[in-house]
């Protein structure tokens, strides 16, 4: 018995532990799993479902006509174009004035606090105030853009209806330039200033500092922000529902934007699904990629 | 930095900066113009007589009370509920052993791969065949936590010592005690930091409750604003004012908080 005992203590004691933090494990997590399955994993089962029906509620099988449908339909093939181009576009102006602005707010000025705080302000205000903001500012007649270049004797514009996939490119560009900014200065800050003083010592340039150790050395957070902005752009709506209501022609009709004026007011829901699928194949393709290619790419240090 | 390469940051600073606020001081001056102001083309950035009335005709001409009661509430109770539900479920990640526990971490993180639009169609319809459009459980619900959030609480709750948990319960605590009075406290600047994002994302919000709201007083700010702008388009000083209005929270937390944002989002942006 007295050589049992601690034996026997010794071996219940982890299990009761053990089977009181699978309990409480559980209990704890219960909310959540919940949660994830009907808001996340339920619609996402469900979307796909109704992807292969069509008719008014959707409740007729169609197999794969949907996305038959999609291939062939010249206004899906043109949103999901523009679309790409407009991801494109943001992300290629994200990164050059993020990088640009992060280089200039890191050198150490006085003010540079409030310099980052005022660049960052767009990207906190919604899309509905930064949408409205501008469909009056590019106004041809009420805009103050257009008084402006009068006064200054310059042509005037009217880029909502002559170039409107450019235009609401660049307001998205002004609106998350700042948040890329920070997301490039934690990156910036990152980099060990070991490599510049030998750089210095060494004899480089300005440029080759550039070149050859911070743009290499960015290279994890160039892949970060360039997979968030592309996924981010692919999704945009708010910019062709406020600014430009998909026109002129459709040449800015946004593929979410696209997706919800199929679903809500075609009340096509099959259709919409299908295309709304599509979508998310296109995001993850694309994702996949830029993680392969950036792997590639990146530096040890 | 010689004194030439500094004059061009400044002024390249200077440049970018007031390229982001100008427009939003125009803003300003719009909501202070009459309604013919706006539509002469006499666009100015100092109004002569700034009418401070278009604040209060701004409540009667559309129901803004609502706008913003909606928009606090749907806001403030999807911030409430990741304060409760993402350290909880982080901590459960970070510090317990339990079956399936990584297949369950990376099924809650993959959601972050799933989109809202995807998910827009199929909720539009759950919400409809509950009866529940239009309804703050319909504006609330689909967003209670996230991945993203339950991932920085368990990164943020790793380090804390296992020791100091085991302790307590040695010293018989309830498994809620520890999690209330041990874990919980250690966790509070991530937990900020947390609360900021998730409420002014949700304050800025556009797609879900347009969606999900079909008359005009169960609108939210953005959604309200813009149906606002659609149906009285020469209305530009009262749009004007509404989004001075909807700015206001954010930038008393930009204010009051910006240390957390500027960190906050290089801490949350490169995991």
């Amino acid at each position: 018995m007295a050589v049992q005992l601690p034996g026997r203590f010794a071996r219940r004691r982890p299990r009761t532990l053990r089977g009181r933090q699978i309990r409480t494990a559980y209990l704890f997590l219960t909310p959540a799993l919940i949660f994830f399955a009907v808001f996340y994993y339920m619609p996402i089962a469900d979307i796909v479902n109704t992807s292969l029906h069509t008719g008014p509620q959707a409740d007729e099988f169609n197999g794969l006509g949907n996305y038959e449908r999609a291939f062939d339909d010249p206004a899906a093939r043109n949103s999901f174009t523009i679309t790409l181009f407009f991801a494109l576009g943001t992300t290629l102006g994200a990164i050059v004035f993020g990088l640009g602005l992060a280089l200039l707010v890191n050198r150490p000025l006085r003010g540079r606090t409030a310099f980052r705080l005022a660049l960052l302000v767009p990207y906190l205000t919604s899309v509905a105030v930064v949408g409205l903001l501008w469909r009056n500012i590019l106004h041809p007649h009420l805009g103050i853009l257009n008084r402006l270049l009068e006064e200054l004797g310059l042509p005037t514009q009217q880029w909502l209806n002559t170039n409107p996939l450019a235009t609401i490119t660049v307001v998205t560009v002004w609106q998350i330039a700042g948040y890329t900014m920070i997301l490039f200065l934690a990156g910036l800050q990152g980099i060990p200033e070991v490599y510049y003083e030998a750089a210095y010592v060494d004899g480089a340039s300005t440029a080759q500092r550039f070149w050859r150790i911070t743009l290499p050395l960015l290279t994890p957070t160039t892949l970060f922000v360039t997979v968030m902005s592309v996924i981010t752009g692919l999704q945009a709506f708010g910019q062709a529902y406020i600014i430009t209501n998909g026109g002129p022609a459709n040449s800015s009709d946004l593929i979410v934007f696209h997706i919800f004026n199929v679903a809500f007011d075609s009340r096509d829901f099959g259709y919409s699904s299908a295309l709304s699928v599509l979508l998310l194949i296109v995001i993850m393709v694309f994702t996949a990629l830029q993680l392969r290619a950036g792997r590639r790419r990146e530096v040890q240090y | 930095m010689t004194r030439g390469v500094r004059i061009t940051i400044y002024v390249l600073l200077l440049g970018a900066s007031a390229l982001t606020v100008v427009p939003l001081l125009y803003m300003v001056a719009l909501s202070l113009q009459t309604e013919g102001e706006t539509l002469s083309g006499e666009a100015v950035l100092l109004p002569e007589s700034p009418q401070w009335g278009n604040y209060a005709t701004l409540f009667e001409q559309a129901p803004f009370g609502d706008f913003i009661l909606n928009s606090l509430v749907v806001a403030g109770g999807i911030t409430v509920a990741h304060l409760v539900f993402d350290p909880l479920v982080g901590y459960v990640f970070a510090k317990f052993d339990f079956p399936l526990r990584d297949t369950l971490f990376y099924a809650i993180l993959a959601t972050l791969m799933i989109p809202l639009f995807v998910r827009m169609i199929p909720l539009y319809v759950m919400m409809s065949n509950m009866g529940w459009l239009n309804s703050y459980q319909a504006l609330i619900l689909p967003f209670l936590m996230d991945g993203f959030g339950i991932f920085l609480m368990r990164q943020f709750m790793q380090p804390i010592p296992d020791d100091l948990i085991h302790a307590a319960r040695v010293d018989g605590a309830s498994e809620f005690g520890i999690y209330w009075r041990i874990v919980l406290p250690q966790a509070k600047p991530a937990m900020a930091v947390l609360g900021l994002f998730t409420f002014v994302f949700q304050w800025n919000e556009f797609l879900w409750p347009l969606v999900a709201t079909t008359t005009e007083d169960m609108r939210t700010i953005p959604v309200g604003l813009t149906l606002f702008n659609q149906e009285h388009f020469t209305l530009w000083h009262l749009t004007a004012a509404g989004s001075v209005l909807m700015f206001v929270p954010t930038a008393l937390i930009l204010i009051f908080s910006q240390r957390y944002f500027v960190r906050g989002i290089a801490l949350t942006g490169l995991k």
